[in-house]
C-alpha cells in the first residue's frame, strides 16, 4: 500500500474528494489498536519534549507572578496601546482552538472522511488551545485578582457585569466554547478508553481507564446511545465554532476605532480561526505522523485534503483583507482612511507586508497537487501560517489603537521581555498539555478508524476487540 | 414552633444573633489590613472639622510677583494652594511653579534639620550645636574685624524681611545683603528704570491695539506671569477689538506662539528695527540684519505709525545692548504717546525693587576668590547651578572661611557650606511681601514646620540676643513679634489684616545700603560658530529652582511639551542639513562651555540659531532634580550689559551632531490635526458677519441634526431627554421627575481657546486636586530585565505613561514643509483635553464591570473599586483621556511610589489615590461637585450659580476654563456653551460631549506686507 503514501515522482494523480479519503494501508482491527497504543509508550525524546514544555510554561508562570506583584507597567504598553501581546496571543489561541471542533463536528455531520484520522488531535488541540487562551485575558487585565467579578455571580450588592460589554460575551462564548469542546473530546474518548482498559496490564492505569470509561462494555445498547450522544454534541457543537470566534471579533468590531469597527469582523474572524487552526493540526499532526509512524493513518490524501480547506479560508482571509481596505476607501471617512493607509505604509508596514506574505500569498503555493502532498512543505508553510496570523492580529491591535482620532494621542508600542515571556509560556503551556495527552489518551479515534477499516478476509476471525 | 413564647429568647433571634456576631468576627477576624490612623488630631482644635478645609490666606513666595494665595488646610495640613479671588494682583488665578510650592514644603529631600560640617560630609546636629558654632564663628569673624567684608546672598524677596536682614546685618557690622534673583528680566527692569523711572509699569493690555514683544515673553517666565496673563486673556477676549501681537525674536516662545505675527529677527539686529520704526533707519536696513523682508519691517513701521497711542511695546531681551534696546524699545512707546495709555509708570509693580545685579554677585564672587570673605551665607539661593560656570562661583566659594545655608533644599551651594540652619518653608513661616506699591500682603503659616527647621528670621534673632553687645537692638523673640511690633496698630490689627491677608501699607524696615559696585563697561565675548545660541529661562522650571517639583518636572514645557530632560531646538530644515533626527544628540559648544542634549526640531526657531532652556543639569537638589538633563549655564560667558545684568543672548556657538540617541520625553504624538477639527479658529472678522446657514449632512444611521442649529449642542442631553432632542419620546436614561433633582443637571464646561495661551496651570492644578501621581523620576521605571531597571528621567512619559487628567495639546496650522524651507507664518491652537463627559460615553458600553457609566447629572462615573482594568474604556475614547495605573503609584510599598514621605501630606482626601491596575480620568471635579451640593442641603438652600468651579477653571490664569450647570440657565456656563464660536470635538462620532470649546479667534498678521 506504499504507493498512496509515496505519490509518483512526476504523476500527477486523480484528486480524491475529501469525503472518500481512506487509509487502506490499515487493514485490520488489531493492527489499529495495536499502532494506535504503541504511540502511548513513554520514550526519553518524549520526556525531553515534556521538559522543554514545562521549562516553557514556567517562563510564563513566573512572568506572571513577577506581574502581578509589580503592576502591568513591565509590559510593553504604550497608552495608547492599551492592548497588546497578550491579545493578540489570546486571539491567536482562540483561533487556532477552532479547527478542532470544526473537523470533529462540523466535518462529522458533512461525513468528510478526512475527518478521521486528524480530529482526536485536533479536538485535544481545541481544548489546550482553549485552556491557553483562556488565561490571556486574566493576565491582560490589571487586577486579576477580581477577574470573577466578569463572571455574573450572586452576590450582596446585587452588582452584575454590564452585558453590553462584548468583554461579557467573552467570557460566555469561550467559557461555553471550553466546557462543550471538553465534553465532545470526552465522550469521544469513552470507547477507546475501553480498549486501553482492557490492554492495559498496569493495575493502577487499569482502573483508571476503568473509571474513565465508565464501565463501557460495547454493548449494542451503549453503541446506539453513544452514537447519538455524539451526533447531539456535534450538531451542539457546530453553531459555537462559528460563535465563538464571531464574538472575540465583537471585542473590536463594537468599539469604535479605526481598523476595528468593522461589520466584517465576525465572518473575516471565523474564516482565520479555521485557517490558522488548521494550519496548528499541520504543526503538530505532521511531526507526529512520523515520529509515531502513522503515515499510513494520516496519508497524503488526509494531507491534501486539509491543504484544500486552508486554501480556501485563506482566500476568504485575503478577501477580507481587501474588503477592509475597499471599505476604508468607499467611507470616505477620514480617521479610517488615514489609518488604513497607515496599516500599510507607516510604522508597522513590515507586520502588515508579514500578514498579507504568510496568510495570502504564501498559501496560494496550494493550487499545485504537488505542493499540498508534499508534508515538509506543509509543516513550513504551517509555520508561516501560524506566523501570519498572530501578526494578522498583532495588525489589527496595535496599529488600530497606536493610530486612533487624536492625532495628539498617536503612539508607538515594543513589546517587553515581559510580554515575550508570556508567548513563550503560552506555547510551553499548551505543548506540555498536548505532550501528556499523546502519551495518556490515543490521538486517533481507535472506534472511528475501526469503523473504516475494511478487515482482510482471511483474519475474519481475528476481528479486533468489538 | 416556639413553646415558649415571651420568654428567653426565641430560636429565631437566637439565630439572628448567632449569624450576625459570627459574621463580624469572621469579618473582623479576618481582616488583614492594618488599622490606620485618619485624623492627625487627638484633640481637635476648635474651629477645625473634621474632613473640612480651611482656608489660610498668604502670600506666594516662589517668584518676585506676590500673587495672594489660600493655603486649603485639612486637619492640619496644607493640601492645595488656589489664587486668593480678592487679591488684586492675581485676582483667584495661581500659576504652575505657584501651586507647585506644595512640594517644596513637602519635599522629601528637603534638609530635616541643622547640618555641620565635618570632614568633607555634612552631618546633622541639633540646633543649640548649631546655633552655637553660629555664634562662635560670628564671634570670630567680628573679633578679627572681617565682618565688614562679609556677604549674605538672599532670594529675591519683597516686604519686610530684606530691611531686617539688613538690621540684622548691620548690628552685626557687616554690609547689606544681595538680594539675588537671577529670574528677574534685569535688562529689562534697568531699561524701566532708565525710560520710566520705575522697575515694573504696569502693562495695559486691553487699552493696546498693537503689542510689538521683542522677546518679551510674558506669557512665558518674562516678568509678573499670573497678572500679564489675566489681563492679556482678558484684552484678547474683546475678540474684535483685541490687540494684535507682534513677536520679535530668534525663537517663538509660548508668548510667540500667542502672537499673531512671528517677525523671526537674526539675534542683534533688534536695536535696527527699532531704528526703523522710530525713523532713525530705513527699513532695508533693519530688513537685511534682521533678515527678514523689508516689506515686513515696512508693514510694522506702518502698522506702529497707524496703532498710535495704542502701540504697547515690550522688551525682553538679555543680551548685551539689552539696555539700550530696551530704552529705544520705550521710545517707540514714548514716541507714539502710548506711555501712560498702555505702559502706566504710574501704577508700578513693587515686585523688582531691590535685586541686586549681576555685577554684584561677580564683585562678590571675585571677592571670593580672592580669600578676602572671612563669613558667607545664603539662603534660598543657588549661584553654584544658576550662575554660568565661566563665573566660577564654586570655586570662589570654597575659599571663603565660614559658608552659612539658611536654604531649605540640599542644593548645589548649600552643600558647599560648612552650616547648614535650615529655614522654614514660607507656607510655615511668617512675612510679607509687597506687589503693588502700598498695597502689603501678608505671609502666614499654614502648618507646624514639617521637618527640624527654624525660620531665618528667629534664628537670626536668637543670634543677635545671644550676643550680648547687640542684643539690645532685638528686643522681640521672635520674627513673628518682631513684624507685629512695628505693625501700625499691634496684635489686634495684625490679626484683623491677616485674614484679609492684605493691607495698605509698605514693609515696616527699610533697606540697608551697601557700597555700590563700580560700574562696569558691557562686556561679552559673542564668541564664534556658525550658530546663535538662545538660552532662556524655562517656563516650568525657571532657571533651576524648580526642578525639585516632579509636578515641574512633569509638566510639559508648553511650547516642546518635554518633560524631565533638556533638548536643543533646532530648525527641521537645519537638522536636515545636519542629518539629524528628533533625539539625536547635538553639542552646542560656546566660547565658555559646552552642553549636549538630544534634538527637538522646532519650526519656530530661526535656521541659523538653536535654542536651549535653563533649569536642569542639577548634581544636587534632592531626587528628582538630579542626573535629569544640562545645565544651560555652561554656554554663558561671564559678559554682561551697561547695567551689569547677565548677559545670555545672541551667543554664537558650533553645533555638532553627537553620537548618541536619546529618546525624548515628549507628551507630543502628532502636532498636525490632520483636518479633523479638533482645535477649531475662525477669523475675527468673521464674529460679526451675518450668520451663515451651517449646511447639514442628513447621514443615514445618525441621529437627526435637526436639534442642532449652529452650534446649540446638546450638552444638556441627560437633562433633556435623549441626545436632547425634544420630539424623541425617549426621555435618556435619567427621570428628569426625580426627587433628587440630580436628573436635572448637566454638569458641562466651556473651554474658550480665544483666552487659552497654552501655559499649562490648569495640569498641575488637576495634579493637585487629584493626587495624580508623577511618573517620570528616576526610579519609576519599568524594569529591562529581571534584574535592571530603566532609570532614565521620564522613562514612563517616554512609553507614553503620563497621567495628566488634562492635557494641552498644542497643534500647528500651515507651514508643512518645515524641513525644505523656512517660513515664519505658522500658527500653534492650545486645546486643553480632558475627559468630555460624553452623554453618549463610548468608554460606558464596553467596561465588563459597569467601573465607568453615567451618573444622573450627566457625569461619567468611574468607580475605581469596581474598575478590575481590562482597558477596553480607553480604547474606545477617541479622546485619549484616561489614564491608566501601571504600577503602584499610589502604594508607598512599590518601588514606583509617587508621594515618597511627607509628600503624601498633600494628598487630597476627598479623593481616593488609586492603587495599580485601575482606570482612571478627569471627575469633573467630582468630589467639589458633591460637596458643593452637600453644604447647599446642609444649609437647606438650593446651589446657587457659579458657586463653586473645578481645579483647572479655579487655577486657570487666562480664565479660559469655566465650569457649571449647563442646563440651569443662571450658570455661566450655561450662556457660554451656546456662544456663537462653541464646538464639540469629534461631533461626528455622536458622543454629545459636555465639553464645549469656543473657537480661536484669528487675526490678519498686522504687519503684513501687501505682497506677502
Amino acid at each position: 500500500m506504499g504507493t498512496i503514501a509515496q505519490p509518483v515522482e512526476g504523476l500527477r494523480r486523480p484528486n480524491i474528494a475529501s469525503a472518500d479519503v481512506q487509509i487502506p494501508a490499515v487493514t485490520d482491527y488489531e493492527q489499529v489498536d495495536r499502532e494506535i497504543i504503541a504511540t502511548l509508550g513513554f520514550t526519553k525524546k518524549w520526556l525531553l519534549g515534556l521538559g522543554v514544555a514545562v521549562a516553557a510554561m514556567l517562563v510564563g508562570a513566573s512572568a506572571w507572578i513577577y506581574q502581578i506583584y509589580w503592576g502591568l507597567g513591565q509590559a510593553g504598553y504604550e497608552p495608547p496601546v492599551m492592548w497588546g501581546v497578550y491579545i493578540i496571543t489570546f486571539v491567536f489561541w482562540v483561533g487556532i482552538g477552532h479547527a478542532g471542533t470544526l473537523i470533529s463536528a462540523i466535518l462529522y455531520l458533512f461525513r468528510a472522511g478526512f475527518r478521521t484520522s486528524i480530529y482526536r488531535a485536533a479536538e485535544a488541540m481545541t481544548v489546550f488551545a482553549v485552556m491557553t487562551a483562556g488565561l490571556f485575558p486574566i493576565i491582560h487585565i490589571g487586577r486579576p485578582w477580581k477577574f470573577f467579578w466578569l463572571i455574573p455571580n450572586p452576590n450582596w450588592r446585587l452588582l452584575w457585569p454590564n452585558f453590553k460589554s462584548p468583554l461579557v460575551w467573552d467570557v460566555f462564548a469561550i467559557s461555553t466554547y471550553l466546557t462543550i469542546s471538553t465534553t465532545f473530546l470526552y465522550i469521544g474518548l469513552i470507547p477507546d478508553f475501553a480498549v486501553l482498559r482492557d490492554r492495559e496490564t498496569n493495575p493502577m492505569r487499569k482502573r483508571i481507564y476503568g473509571i474513565l470509561s465508565l464501565g463501557w462494555r460495547n454493548s449494542d445498547r451503549e453503541w446506539r446511545h453513544f452514537a447519538k450522544a455524539y451526533l447531539f454534541l456535534a450538531a451542539f457543537s457546530t453553531p459555537l465554532v462559528l460563535s465563538v470566534h464571531s464574538v472575540v471579533s465583537f471585542d473590536f468590531a463594537m468599539s469604535l476605532v479605526p481598523g476595528w469597527h468593522a461589520s466584517i469582523f465576525p465572518p473575516y474572524f471565523v474564516a482565520g480561526a479555521i485557517f490558522s487552526g488548521f494550519a496548528m493540526v499541520w504543526t503538530i499532526a505532521i511531526p507526529m505522523r512520523k515520529w509515531f509512524k502513522l503515515e499510513h493513518y494520516i496519508t497524503l490524501n488526509h494531507l491534501d485534503a486539509t491543504a484544500k480547506v486552508v486554501l480556501f479560508t485563506s482566500l476568504v482571509v485575503g478577501c477580507a483583507y481587501m474588503i477592509e481596505f475597499f471599505i476604508a476607501w468607499y467611507s470616505g471617512v477620514r480617521p479610517e482612511q488615514e489609518f488604513f493607509w497607515y496599516r500599510v505604509f507607516g510604522q508597522w508596514w513590515w507586520a502588515a507586508w508579514i500578514m498579507l506574505l504568510c496568510n495570502m500569498a504564501l498559501p496560494m503555493s496550494l493550487w499545485s497537487q504537488k505542493l499540498r502532498r508534499n508534508p515538509t512543505w506543509l509543516w513550513f508553510l504551517s509555520i508561516f501560517i501560524n506566523i501570519g496570523m498572530w501578526y494578522e492580529r498583532f495588525v489589527i491591535v496595535v496599529p488600530s489603537l497606536s493610530h486612533e482620532f487624536e492625532p495628539w494621542q498617536w503612539g508607538s508600542y515594543t513589546p517587553s521581555w515581559v510580554d515575550m515571556s508570556f508567548l513563550v509560556g503560552s506555547f510551553g503551556w499548551f505543548f506540555m498539555w498536548f505532550l501528556l495527552f499523546v502519551k495518556q489518551m490515543p490521538v486517533m479515534a481507535i472506534m472511528e478508524l475501526k469503523e473504516i477499516v475494511v478487515p482482510k478476509r482471511k483474519h475474519a476471525h481475528d476481528g479486533g476487540h468489538h | 414552633m416556639s413553646t415558649e413564647a415571651g420568654s428567653g429568647v426565641k430560636r429565631r433571634d437566637f439565630l439572628k444573633i448567632l449569624g450576625a456576631t459570627g459574621a463580624t468576627t469572621a469579618v473582623v477576624g479576618c481582616s488583614s489590613e492594618k488599622v490606620g490612623k485618619l485624623i492627625p488630631y487627638v484633640t481637635s482644635p476648635d474651629n477645625t472639622v473634621a474632613g473640612v478645609s480651611q482656608f489660610y490666606a498668604t502670600t506666594c513666595k516662589e517668584c518676585a510677583t506676590g500673587c495672594g494665595v489660600l493655603a486649603e488646610v485639612r486637619d492640619g495640613r496644607p493640601i492645595k494652594l488656589e489664587g486668593n479671588p480678592e487679591h488684586p494682583v492675581n485676582r483667584g488665578a495661581i500659576c504652575a511653579t505657584g501651586m507647585s510650592a506644595m512640594q517644596g514644603l513637602y519635599n522629601p529631600d528637603r534638609y530635616r534639620q541643622p547640618m555641620l560640617r565635618e570632614g568633607a560630609a555634612l552631618s546633622p546636629v541639633t540646633w543649640d550645636r548649631a546655633l552655637e558654632v553660629l555664634g562662635q564663628k560670628l564671634g570670630e569673624v567680628k573679633s578679627r574685624g572681617g565682618a565688614g567684608s562679609a556677604v549674605f546672598l538672599n532670594a529675591h524677596e519683597t516686604g519686610s524681611f530684606p530691611g531686617f536682614l539688613d538690621q540684622w546685618l548691620s548690628a552685626q557690622g557687616m554690609p547689606a545683603h544681595l538680594s539675588v534673583d537671577t529670574m528677574a528680566p534685569a535688562a529689562t527692569i534697568s531699561s524701566n528704570r532708565a525710560a520710566y523711572g520705575v522697575a515694573w509699569p504696569s502693562i495695559d493690555f486691553k487699552a493696546s491695539a498693537l503689542i510689538l514683544s521683542f522677546s518679551a515673553d510674558f506669557l512665558d517666565a518674562w516678568g509678573h506671569r499670573v497678572p500679564q496673563q489675566l489681563d492679556w486673556a482678558d484684552a484678547r477676549a474683546q475678540l474684535e477689538g483685541a490687540p494684535k501681537l507682534v513677536y520679535i525674536g530668534a525663537r517663538r516662545s509660548l508668548t510667540g506662539l500667542n502672537a499673531d505675527q512671528w517677525i523671526p529677527a537674526k539675534p542683534g539686529s533688534e536695536m535696527a528695527i527699532c531704528n526703523a520704526i522710530l525713523g532713525r533707519g530705513t527699513a532695508a536696513a533693519a530688513a537685511t540684519a534682521a533678515d527678514v523682508s523689508e516689506a515686513t519691517i515696512t508693514a510694522l513701521v506702518a502698522a506702529v505709525k497707524g496703532a498710535g497711542s495704542k502701540v504697547l511695546a515690550l522688551c525682553g531681551m538679555n543680551t548685551p545692548d539689552a539696555v539700550e534696546c530696551g530704552t529705544m524699545v520705550a521710545e517707540i512707546n514714548k514716541s507714539n504717546g502710548s506711555v501712560g495709555t498702555t505702559i502706566k509708570p504710574a501704577m508700578a509693580h513693587a515686585g523688582y525693587e531691590g535685586i541686586a545685579s549681576y555685577l554684584d554677585l561677580v564683585d562678590a564672587t571675585e571677592r571670593m576668590a580672592a580669600g578676602s570673605v572671612p563669613v558667607a551665607f545664603v539662603r534660598n539661593v543657588n549661584p553654584a547651578h544658576s550662575m554660568p560656570k565661566a563665573a566660577g562661583f564654586a570655586e570662589a566659594f570654597a575659599k571663603v572661611g565660614f559658608k552659612v545655608s539658611f536654604s531649605n533644599m540640599p542644593d548645589e551651594t548649600s552643600e558647599l557650606c560648612d552650616l547648614v540652619l535650615p529655614d522654614n518653608h514660607w507656607l510655615e513661616s511668617w512675612g510679607d511681601a509687597v506687589a503693588l506699591a502700598g498695597e502689603r500682603s501678608f505671609v502666614q503659616p499654614a502648618l507646624e514646620p514639617v521637618f527640624d527647621t527654624r525660620s531665618v528670621g528667629d534664628v537670626l534673632i536668637t543670634a543677635a540676643r545671644a550676643d550680648g553687645t547687640i542684643a539690645s537692638r532685638f528686643a522681640q523673640p521672635d520674627y513673628r513679634s518682631w513684624m507685629i511690633s512695628n505693625f501700625a496698630g499691634g496684635a489686634t490689627a495684625f490679626a484683623t489684616a491677616l485674614t484679609k491677608a492684605t493691607a495698605p501699607g509698605s514693609p515696616v524696615a527699610s533697606r540697608g545700603t551697601r557700597n555700590a559696585v563700580a560700574a562696569r563697561p558691557a562686556t561679552m565675548s559673542a564668541g564664534d560658530g556658525n550658530m546663535f545660541v538662545v538660552v532662556y529661562p524655562s517656563a516650568t522650571l525657571g532657571d533651576g529652582a524648580g526642578a525639585n517639583k516632579p509636578w515641574l518636572q512633569e509638566l510639559p514645557d508648553p511650547v516642546t511639551k518635554i518633560a524631565w530632560q533638556s533638548w536643543v531646538e533646532i530648525h527641521p530644515m537645519t537638522a536636515k542639513e545636519m542629518g539629524v533626527r528628533e533625539g539625536e544628540h547635538l553639542t552646542i559648544k560656546t566660547a565658555a562651555g559646552e552642553v549636549t542634549a538630544p534634538a527637538y526640531p522646532y519650526m519656530g526657531v530661526r535656521p541659523d540659531t538653536v535654542a536651549i532652556a535653563l533649569g536642569q543639569g542639577h548634581t544636587a537638589y534632592g531626587r528628582f532634580a538630579m542626573n535629569v538633563g544640562v545645565n544651560a549655564y555652561a554656554l554663558a560667558t561671564n559678559g554682561f550689559d551697561s547695567a551689569g545684568n547677565l548677559a545670555l543672548g545672541a551667543l554664537k556657538a558650533t553645533v555638532t551632531r553627537g553620537e548618541a540617541h536619546s529618546p525624548l520625553v515628549t507628551t507630543e504624538g502628532s502636532a498636525r490635526q490632520h483636518g479633523r477639527g479638533i482645535a477649531q479658529a475662525m477669523m475675527a472678522a468673521a464674529i460679526s458677519a451675518p450668520e451663515v446657514e451651517v449646511e447639514h449632512h442628513e447621514i443615514a444611521g445618525h441621529v437627526s441634526q435637526e436639534f442642532l442649529p449652529g452650534l446649540k449642542s446638546p450638552v444638556a442631553a441627560d437633562a433633556q431627554g435623549e441626545y436632547a432632542n425634544p420630539k424623541s419620546k425617549d426621555k435618556g436614561m435619567y427621570n428628569p421627575e426625580h426627587p433628587t433633582k440630580a436628573e436635572a443637571r448637566r454638569w458641562a464646561m466651556t473651554i474658550d481657546l480665544a483666552r487659552c495661551t497654552g501655559c499649562s496651570a490648569c495640569v498641575t492644578a488637576c495634579y493637585s486636586e487629584n493626587n495624580i501621581p508623577t511618573v517620570g523620576a528616576t526610579y519609576q521605571g519599568r524594569a529591562l530585565s529581571p534584574a535592571t531597571w530603566d532609570e532614565r528621567p521620564g522613562a514612563n512619559i517616554i512609553k507614553g505613561r503620563e497621567m495628566a487628567w488634562i492635557r494641552l495639546e498644542r497643534y500647528y496650522e500651515g507651514n508643512t514643509n518645515t524641513e525644505n524651507e523656512f517660513s515664519p507664518d505658522f500658527e500653534a491652537r492650545f486645546v486643553p483635553m480632558m475627559c468630555q463627559h460624553c452623554g453618549n460615553a463610548p468608554c460606558e458600553p464596553v467596561c465588563p464591570v459597569y467601573a465607568t457609566y453615567h451618573s444622573p447629572d450627566g457625569l461619567n462615573v468611574q468607580v475605581y473599586n469596581r474598575c478590575v482594568g481590562t482597558r477596553y474604556c480607553s480604547n474606545n475614547c477617541p479622546y485619549k483621556v484616561r489614564y491608566y495605573n501601571w504600577f503602584g503609584y499610589g502604594e508607598p510599598e512599590r518601588r514606583q511610589y509617587a508621594w515618597p514621605e511627607p509628600m503624601h501630606w498633600m494628598l487630597n482626601p476627598d479623593v481616593t489615590v488609586r492603587g495599580k491596575g485601575v482606570m482612571e480620568k478627569c471627575t469633573f471635579c467630582v468630589q467639589r461637585i458633591r460637596e458643593g451640593e452637600n453644604r447647599a442641603r446642609s444649609e437647606e438652600r438650593e446651589l446657587n450659580a457659579d458657586e463653586f468651579t473645578t481645579a483647572c477653571a479655579q487655577a486657570c490664569p487666562s480664565r479660559a476654563i469655566v465650569f457649571g450647570d449647563a442646563a440651569d440657565e443662571n450658570w455661566t456656563v450655561a450662556k457660554l456653551a451656546y456662544d456663537r464660536r462653541a464646538y464639540h470635538v469629534f461631533k461626528e462620532l455622536n458622543t454629545y460631549t459636555a465639553v464645549v470649546y469656543l473657537k480661536k479667534v484669528n487675526h490678519p498678521a498686522p504687519a503684513a506686507s501687501a505682497t506677502a
